[in-house]
C-alpha cells in the first residue's frame, strides 16, 4: 500500500470550550489517484474536515497529512501538494481577468512567472477560455467563473485537489463540463481528488470510494461498488398493475401500493424473491392485469438516504 | 511541481496585483489627487484663521505628505483585506507555501506606490502656495529616509489591523479612528514640540509617522532640531514592523483556531 495522498487521522474539531464536536474522531486514508466522494447532509462536518485538510482551520486533535507532509507542522510542504475549490466562495478575484488570476495564483503557489504564464495558457486553452482570457471574471457566467476557480486551483499542478461543492449553482451544461474535467484529472493526470457534493449521481459515476459523515462521525467508508452492493442484499421490486389499489389482495409486509395514473404501483423491499413471486401469483388469482415487474437497483442516493435513517453504522 | 521561487517572488506578486488594482481604481486616485491638496489648504486656512500663512504652509505640507502615506497604506490595505474576506477569496490566498504576512507587506509596497501620485499632488500644491506667499521650500534628498521610515512603520500598523480583521471582522471603525488619532498624535498639524511632553513621548514611541515627520521638518525647515535623532528614526519603524508581524501571526493563529479566517 502506498503512502496515502490524504491521510486524516483521528481528526476532531470543537468550536469553543463547550461546543459540540463539528468533527469527531474522523480517520480517512485516501490513496493516490483516487476520486474520493465525501458525503453528508448540511452541517455534518464535510467542510470543516476539508478546511482542516487545507490548513485553514486548526484541529482540536488529530491531524492531516498530504502526501506525507503534516499540514500543521510542515505547512509549506503540505500546501505545495494542494489545490482547492472551496464551497460558497468566489475563489478568484472578479476584478481581475482570467489570465491575471491564473498568473497571480500560480505565483502565489511559488511558481516562477514564466512557468505560471505557460501553465495558465494551457489551462485556459483546455477550458475554452483562451479567447476571453483578458475579460474580467466578474463579467463571466457562473459556470465560466467556476471553470476559472478550478483552473486557479490546478495552476501549480498539485497532486491533491479538494473540491468542496464544485458544481454548486451550476447549470446542467456547466456541471457536465466540471464532471468531465474531474474524470480527466483522475484518469489522465493521476490526481487524488476529495470531492464533496450533493449530486450523488456524479459521485456514483466518478468516485472510486465514498465516505459518509453524519454529525461529525464517519458512518461509512467503502469503495463505491462495495457500498452499493452492501445495500443490495435486500432487493427492491416494483410491480405495476392496471386498476386502482382497491382491487388488490391484502399485501404482505414490506409491500406498499400507490395509485399511479390509471394503474397502481406496488413497491416491495424484500430479502427473498420468492415473496415477490408469491405476490404475483396472488395478483393473477385475483385477475389483476400486470403491466410490468422490475427489480430496482439501489443507487447511491438510496444508500445515502438509508444511511441517514439508520441509528448506527460501520 | 513547478519550481518554488524565493519569498521575494510572493512580495513582487502582491505588488503587481496591488498595482493592477490601482489601475482599475484610477478614478479613486484622481479624486484623491484633487481632494487631498484641497484638504491641505483648508487645514492651513483654519489654523491660520482664514489666511494661507507662509509659516504654516511648509510644516503642514510635510505632515500632509506623511498622512497621505498612512492613509493609503492603512485604508487601502485594510479594505482590500476586508474585500478578500467578504468575497471568500482570502481562504484561497492562504493555500500557499508562503507566509501570509509577506503578502500583506507586498500590498504595503503597492499601497506606498499608490500614495505617490497623491503625495506629489499635495507637494506640488504646497510648493505653489509657498512660492505665492513669498516663501521657498528646498528639496533635500535626505527626506527619503524619513519617508521610507514612515512607510515601514505604517506597515506594522497595517499588519496589526489586518490581523484584528481576521478575528473580529467589523473593525472598520477602529481603522478610521486609528488613522485619525495617528494623524493628530503624529504631529501632522501640530508639531510634537508644541504638545505636552508625555504626549510627544508616546507619539515618538508608538506613532509610526511621528519620528518621520519630525525628521522631515528638521531636514527641510530651518529652526531648532527636535526628536530623538536618526537612530530612533530608523529603529522605531523596524520595531513597529516586528511587532506588527508578531501580532498578525498570533491573531492569524487564533483565526485558524476559531474558524474565522474566511468567515464574515
Amino acid at each position: 500500500m502506498n503512502t496515502p495522498a490524504i491521510d486524516i487521522t483521528n481528526l476532531s474539531k470543537t468550536y469553543g470550550p463547550t461546543g459540540a464536536p463539528a468533527v469527531d474522531d474522523v480517520s480517512l486514508a485516501i490513496q493516490p489517484g483516487t476520486v474520493f466522494g465525501f458525503l453528508g447532509p448540511n452541517g455534518a462536518g464535510k467542510t470543516t474536515t476539508i478546511k482542516i485538510a487545507a490548513g485553514l482551520l486548526t484541529a482540536t486533535s488529530g491531524g492531516v497529512r498530504l502526501n506525507g507532509f503534516d499540514v500543521r507542522t510542515r505547512r509549506a510542504a503540505a500546501m505545495s501538494q494542494l489545490g482547492a475549490v472551496l464551497e460558497g466562495s468566489r475563489n478568484v478575484y472578479w476584478t481581475l481577468s482570467a489570465w491575471q488570476n491564473l498568473v497571480y495564483f500560480g505565483r502565489l503557489k511559488g511558481m516562477r512567472k514564466a512557468a505560471a504564464r505557460s501553465r495558465a495558457a494551457d489551462l485556459l486553452t483546455e477550458l475554452d477560455l483562451w479567447d476571453r482570457r483578458h475579460e474580467k471574471v466578474g463579467g463571466f457566467s457562473r459556470g465560466m467563473q467556476q471553470k476559472v476557480a478550478i483552473a486557479a486551483a490546478l495552476v501549480a499542478d498539485p497532486p491533491v485537489v479538494l473540491l468542496d461543492e464544485p458544481t454548486l449553482g451550476l447549470d446542467v451544461a456547466a456541471t457536465r463540463t466540471v464532471k468531465n474535467w474531474i474524470a480527466t484529472l483522475s484518469a489522465d493526470q493521476g490526481k487524488t481528488i476529495l470531492l464533496t457534493t450533493h449530486q450523488l449521481d456524479m459521485v456514483e459515476e466518478l468516485c472510486d470510494r465514498v465516505a459518509v459523515i453524519r454529525d461529525g462521525r464517519v458512518i461509512a467508508d467503502q469503495p463505491t461498488t462495495e457500498l452499493l452492493s452492501r445495500f443490495r442484499r435486500r432487493d427492491t421490486y416494483e410491480i405495476r398493475v392496471e386498476g386502482g389499489p382497491d382491487q388488490l389482495p391484502l399485501l404482505p409486509g414490506g409491500f406498499t401500493a400507490v395509485r399511479d395514473g390509471d394503474g397502481t404501483t406496488i413497491t416491495g423491499d424484500v430479502a427473498d424473491p420468492q415473496q415477490v413471486y408469491a405476490l404475483v401469483d396472488r395478483l393473477r388469482e385475483r385477475r389483476v392485469v400486470l403491466r410490468s415487474l422490475t427489480q430496482v437497483q439501489p443507487g447511491l442516493e438510496d444508500v445515502f438516504m438509508t444511511l441517514m435513517k439508520e441509528p448506527r453504522h460501520v | 511541481m513547478s519550481t518554488i521561487t524565493p519569498r521575494a517572488g510572493s512580495v513582487a506578486n502582491e505588488i503587481g496585483k496591488g498595482l493592477l488594482d490601482l489601475v482599475t481604481g484610477w478614478r479613486e486616485m484622481v479624486i484623491q489627487m484633487i481632494t487631498f491638496p484641497v484638504f491641505y489648504l483648508l487645514i492651513v486656512l483654519f489654523i491660520g484663521r482664514g489666511q494661507l500663512r507662509a509659516d504654516l504652509l511648509a510644516p503642514v505640507l510635510i505632515g500632509m505628505v506623511a498622512l497621505t502615506f498612512i492613509h493609503e497604506q492603512v485604508n487601502r490595505v485594510f479594505w482590500s483585506y476586508q474585500g478578500d474576506i467578504q468575497s471568500g477569496v482570502l481562504e484561497q490566498t492562504y493555500l500557499t507555501p508562503l507566509p501570509s504576512a509577506l503578502r500583506i507587506l507586498g500590498r504595503q509596497v503597492s499601497a506606498a506606490v499608490a500614495a505617490l501620485p497623491t503625495a506629489l499632488s499635495v507637494l506640488a500644491t504646497g510648493y505653489v502656495a509657498i512660492a505665492l506667499n513669498g516663501g521657498r521650500l528646498a528639496f533635500d534628498v535626505r527626506i527619503l529616509v524619513p519617508v521610507t521610515a514612515i512607510a515601514v512603520g505604517t506597515g506594522g500598523l497595517a499588519l496589526i489591523l489586518c490581523g484584528l480583521t481576521l478575528v473580529y471582522k467589523r473593525i472598520a471603525i477602529i481603522t478610521q479612528v486609528s488613522v485619525a488619532v495617528y494623524a493628530i498624535a503624529g504631529g501632522t498639524l501640530v508639531p510634537l514640540t508644541s504638545m505636552p511632553g508625555w504626549t510627544a513621548t508616546l507619539s515618538r514611541l508608538f506613532v509610526p509617522i511621528a519620528p518621520g515627520i519630525e525628521a522631515m521638518r528638521n531636514i527641510l525647515l530651518t529652526g531648532p532640531h527636535s526628536g530623538w535623532g536618526p537612530a530612533w528614526l530608523l529603529l522605531q519603524p523596524v520595531l513597529l514592523l516586528g511587532i506588527g508581524v508578531a501580532v498578525f501571526t498570533a491573531l492569524e493563529r487564533l483565526a485558524r483556531k476559531r474558524g474565522t479566517l474566511g468567515r464574515y
